[in-house]
């Protein structure tokens, strides 16, 4: 009969000790389990902050769980302050999952498909519980993932952290950085409205221009499968978006985590002596213990920063959200996204080969590889001067170059075209269509007589116009005027047309531009935010 | 430590608030964006109707007798024009049916003979279905202000002093400029002539010269089956009697029949006066 | 074999013999390298998108009559993506024209996409010129680049032109080696231009 015979210990412990005994021990013996090797006591002592016992039981998750293993047990005093690291790598972190979180909320209600895109797009902001939100965040998150990755390498730069033993992590790190850049680009296009087809068409321009030709144009196809971005093109960056860029930044940056922690971080420049790298021999005084003071400041900062963006994207920010992609008509003054507007002032310079190809690449061979030819000993600011001074020309130099891929930079259009686009651009909704809608009274305006208009936001909206078309004026027009016409053209809905007069002066010739807008009531362009 | 403790623990609070505002205000703020995105519909339908639809059905879709007839009119809404070409289903339908897939027989009896041509990219147009569902918003925008109106398509004027449909009417002296705008503006010749090719192409197209010079020698062609007599005859007849000859490779009773009664000499001069100046 | 390769050098330490275990590894591992890059090369030509006849990518066929009169403004095929311009005298003649550029008369399908950054240029009538509206390159109506960022003449598709018995009359070639495609001037006889969406000739590269 002993096959019938059921083993419960348990029982056997309540027969030994009582149920209140021995239930209290299951209790202690299940926290244990959760917290991998904290005990209820060791729990109350690390929450009341009571100095460790020893042998130190914190330690022992770091040792048994998988999550903590992968942190240090310890950090260094000197790496515990905001400088040198200033949590750079810690946020390019806390944003990868933000965005894998929030993309993976999204990609619910997603199909990759030109025919369907926006309208999932229409369906999320207008049809799903926090649907609106959840873009905010996305946009929001990538935005500010783009801005922190590149900050943390820039100051892995100036700490010199690069330098010997940390070559290769470096390395990894560029590739995230790309793998960055390229998440957010490939996530650009994805919500098929003019604004994305465009920027991402002009971003991808790029890859055609690889010389020799018949590469280019091969490489071209593959990326967008087809001369220009279309079912497949959608098809083909959602992939990436989702699939294949996300796999390549978790397995790099695996490495480059196994590498931080296997280095140690690395100290702040002045602290060690020249050629030294001291950062894994933390004097017992100096160790600042992961539990329970680092994870409390990393939950701290996770609550924080989540309220931070929640609050922005409920009251400040909207994810901007085009008219349907339409792929026989550019949007006048579409750019690329701003991450890559250094690279489209590069394209202003000079040749496409040379400054959308070859030199961008010799920049990205050349990070890669930096810490492997500058081998200077030094991480001292004093000893690097030639390389903070590079790093500072750089930093001034995209600047330059973003400002110089605006529209602003060397672009030259009609100016009747411009002063009609300053009113009704064509890649935001832009003044007309933020006024108020009551506002936008029925008659006809001279834009010079701007004074006389019946209210203050059509003063607001000639005067403006009035500024631009003035600049029609030149060494063969004179007498530019402008008139904005607003008719009555349905229920609730109103034509606006702005027209450029002007005189051509070789032969006394009338010059005319004009363009069609309709207004409608329930438009709400002005009403911005998400909530 | 202590501080963020404190200072994590009323974040915390702050984003149940958050998220339950957020969760409060969901509902009006999908209401908000579903009106504001079919007001947009409108817009970009009212601009889609301006670039595609208005050479033929007008500026404000009253139509141009002749060329295509007015949808902004009672009788689309009301169901009377529906009941008369059999429809069954909605308006709505019928309005984005007929922009989608055009119409098989010219509409409305005679006084349409062009066909109303496809437009979605599904039938071999140039609109995409969004484009399409945006002009049915803003088509279907004009109910309550054309059923205010009343009436349905107004019939055609009774002009004083029309021409008639002789041929050898003497004709005063005719001003080409005010004939360019009878051809763009009311008599609708454009929509055939030049917008399309439904009807001879007037102006000169590759090798083929303007309407002015053909004229001058088309009576004289064999296969030619009018009455003219020469080349301002000719056009008298091209226009006040439609179907005396047919240039080869267009088809009779496309062109309405109606234009005896609805020009005055006046127009009628002006009119030829702005072909023959099509060289 | 594997006693001449196991000779040690002089000066460094010994190194065991070659073995055949070892030999067999290397072997091993070359094939397979080998045969990772020809499926690299494999997985490239699955990623290639291919083209039906008749859609862009294919030969598109304009009947003559479609054909905008000479100096008129050009016409726009958006399913072909391209513009077809007929130059006349006037064109030809331009002042505009940059020099060096050995225009004549006849027909030229300019691809409608921006040689800058692939945004699509349009026809404005004021200017008589195509212009850019991403970053303002400006063309005149044979393609040639007068202004802005673009560094070469607009690309071109080849144009057959046929007669009605389908016999090749005329064909767009490069005038500057691979470079430019000429203007076509339409033979008598022609009923229909057939334009190659697939095959496109690079505009010369321009230093205005």
């Amino acid at each position: 009969m002993a096959i019938f015979r059921m083993h419960i210990p348990f029982l056997d412990e309540v027969k030994a000790k009582g149920l209140r005994q021995a239930g209290r021990a299951k209790a202690d013996d299940l926290v244990t389990r959760v917290t991998a090797g904290l005990n209820p006591s060791d729990v109350r002592g690390l929450l009341r902050d009571d100095p460790a016992a020893r042998p130190n039981p914190r330690l022992t998750p770091h040792a048994e769980g998988f999550w903590l293993h992968m942190r240090p047990t310890y950090y260094h005093t000197l790496v515990d302050g905001i400088y040198p690291t200033f949590r750079l790598g810690w946020l390019s972190t806390f944003f990868f999952v933000f965005e894998i979180i929030t993309g993976v909320f999204l990609m619910v209600y997603y199909t990759p498909s030109p025919d369907a895109a926006y309208e999932n797009m229409l369906n999320i902001l207008g049809n799903v519980f926090f649907g609106s939100t959840m873009r905010d965040l996305h946009k929001l998150g990538a935005e500010a993932m783009v801005l922190v990755v590149a900050l943390h390498m820039l100051r892995t730069f100036v700490t010199g952290s690069y330098k010997k033993p940390r070559q290769f992590t470096w390395a990894t790190g560029i590739i995230l950085l790309g793998v960055t850049l390229f998440l957010s680009f490939s996530g650009y296009l994805l919500p098929w409205d003019q604004l994305s087809l465009w920027a991402v068409t002009i971003g991808a321009s790029m890859v055609e221009a690889f010389p020799p030709e018949v590469v280019g144009q091969t490489m071209n196809l593959i990326v967008r499968g087809g001369p220009e971005f279309n079912a497949d093109g959608l098809l083909r960056f959602y992939l990436l978006h989702v699939v294949l860029l996300p796999l390549i930044g978790i397995v790099a940056f695996g490495v480059h985590y196994y590498k931080v922690i296997h280095h140690g971080h690395s100290l702040p420049p002045e602290a060690e002596k020249v050629g030294e790298d001291t950062a894994k021999r933390v004097p017992l005084d100096r160790r600042v213990y992961f539990m329970p003071r680092i994870i409390t400041r990393e939950l701290f900062y996770i609550v924080a920063l989540v309220f931070l963006f929640l609050a922005a994207a409920t009251f400040f920010y909207e994810a901007p959200l085009e008219i349907k992609a339409d792929s026989l008509v550019t949007p006048l003054h579409t750019t690329a996204p701003w991450y890559f507007l250094w690279l489209q002032g590069m394209l202003k310079l000079g040749d496409k080969v040379i400054w959308g190809v070859i030199v961008p690449t010799v920049l990205i061979g050349l990070l890669l590889v930096l810490p492997y030819f500058e081998v200077g000993p030094s991480r001292r600011y004093g000893d690097r001067r030639i390389g903070l001074s590079v790093a500072a020309l750089s930093v001034a130099a995209i600047a330059v170059l973003s400002f110089m891929g605006t529209p602003w930079y060397g672009v030259s259009t009609s100016a009747e075209q411009e002063a009609v686009a300053t009113l009704l651009p064509q890649t935001h909704p832009g003044p007309v269509r933020e006024t108020e809608w009551e506002a936008i009274e029925l008659g006809t305006f001279t834009a010079s007589q701007y004074t006389a208009a019946p209210n203050p936001a059509m003063a607001a909206l000639l005067e403006t116009f009035h500024a631009e078309v003035l600049k029609v004026n030149d060494a063969e027009r004179s007498q530019a005027e402008g008139f904005m016409i607003v008719e009555d053209w349905q229920t609730d809905l109103r034509k606006v047309t702005l027209r450029v007069v002007w005189t051509n002066l070789a032969d006394n010739s009338p010059g005319e531009y004009s363009q069609v807008t309709y207004v409608h009531r329930q438009a709400a362009y002005n009403r911005g935010g998400g909530s | 430590m202590k501080w963020q403790i404190a200072a994590g623990m009323f974040l915390v609070l702050g984003l149940i608030v958050l998220t339950l505002g957020l969760a409060l205000s969901e509902m009006p703020r999908m209401e908000l964006f579903k009106a504001s995105n079919d007001a947009r519909a409108v817009e970009s339908g009212a601009l889609l109707f301006e670039n595609s639809c208005r050479a033929c059905h007008g500026p404000q879709g009253k139509g141009i007798e002749g060329v295509a007839p007015p949808i902004n009119a009672a009788d689309l809404y009301d169901g009377s024009r529906l009941a008369a070409v059999g429809w069954s289903g909605t308006t709505e339908d019928y309005v984005r049916n007929v922009i989608a897939a055009g119409r098989p027989v010219p509409s409305a009896g005679t006084t349409y003979p062009q066909r109303m041509p496809t437009w979605s990219d599904r039938f071999g147009g140039p609109l995409r279905d969004d484009q399409v569902d945006s002009l049915v918003a803003f088509i279907m925008n004009w109910e309550d202000r054309a059923l205010a109106e009343g009436g349905g398509a107004a019939p055609p004027p009774v002009v004083e002093g029309a021409v008639g449909t002789d041929l050898t009417v003497s004709l005063p002296e005719g001003d080409a400029a005010r004939g360019q705008q009878l051809a763009e503006g009311a008599l609708g010749c454009s929509g055939c002539h030049v917008l399309a090719d439904v009807g001879p192409a007037w102006n000169a197209v590759g090798d083929q010269p303007g309407v002015g010079t053909r004229a001058a020698t088309r009576f004289t062609q064999d296969d030619y089956t009018g009455q003219a007599a020469d080349a301002q005859q000719y056009l008298v007849e091209a226009v006040v009697q439609t179907n005396a000859f047919i240039v080869s490779g267009y088809q009779a009773n496309i062109m309405p029949q109606n234009y005896g009664d609805r020009l005055t000499g006046q127009d009628l001069a002006d009119l030829i006066a702005y072909m023959n100046s099509l060289r | 074999m594997t006693e001449a390769l196991a000779e040690p050098q002089a000066g460094s330490p010994a190194s065991p013999p070659l073995s055949r275990r070892e030999f067999l590894y290397y072997l091993w591992g070359t094939s397979l390298a080998l045969y990772l890059a020809g499926s690299a090369g494999a997985l490239l030509f699955f990623a290639l998108p291919r083209f039906e006849e008749g859609e862009f990518g294919g030969v598109i066929t304009v009947p003559v009559e479609d054909v905008p009169p000479a100096d008129s403004p050009p016409a726009e095929f958006a399913a072909g993506r391209f513009w077809l311009v007929n130059l006349g005298q006037q064109a030809v003649a331009d002042p505009r024209q940059p020099e060096g550029l050995a225009e004549a008369p006849g027909v030229k399908a300019l691809y409608k996409v921006c040689v800058h950054l692939g945004c699509l240029y349009r026809w404005e009538p004021t200017g008589e010129r195509f212009e850019c509206p991403c970053h303002g390159s400006k063309y005149l109506l044979d393609g040639a680049k007068i202004d802005g960022p673009a560094t070469r003449n607009l690309d071109v598709f080849v144009i057959e032109a046929v007669d009605a018995q389908g016999n090749v009359l005329a064909r767009t070639e490069p005038m500057d080696g691979s470079r430019e495609g000429s203007s076509l001037p339409i033979p008598p006889g022609t009923v229909a231009l057939r334009v190659n969406t697939g095959a496109k000739i690079q505009g010369a590269s321009s230093s205005v």
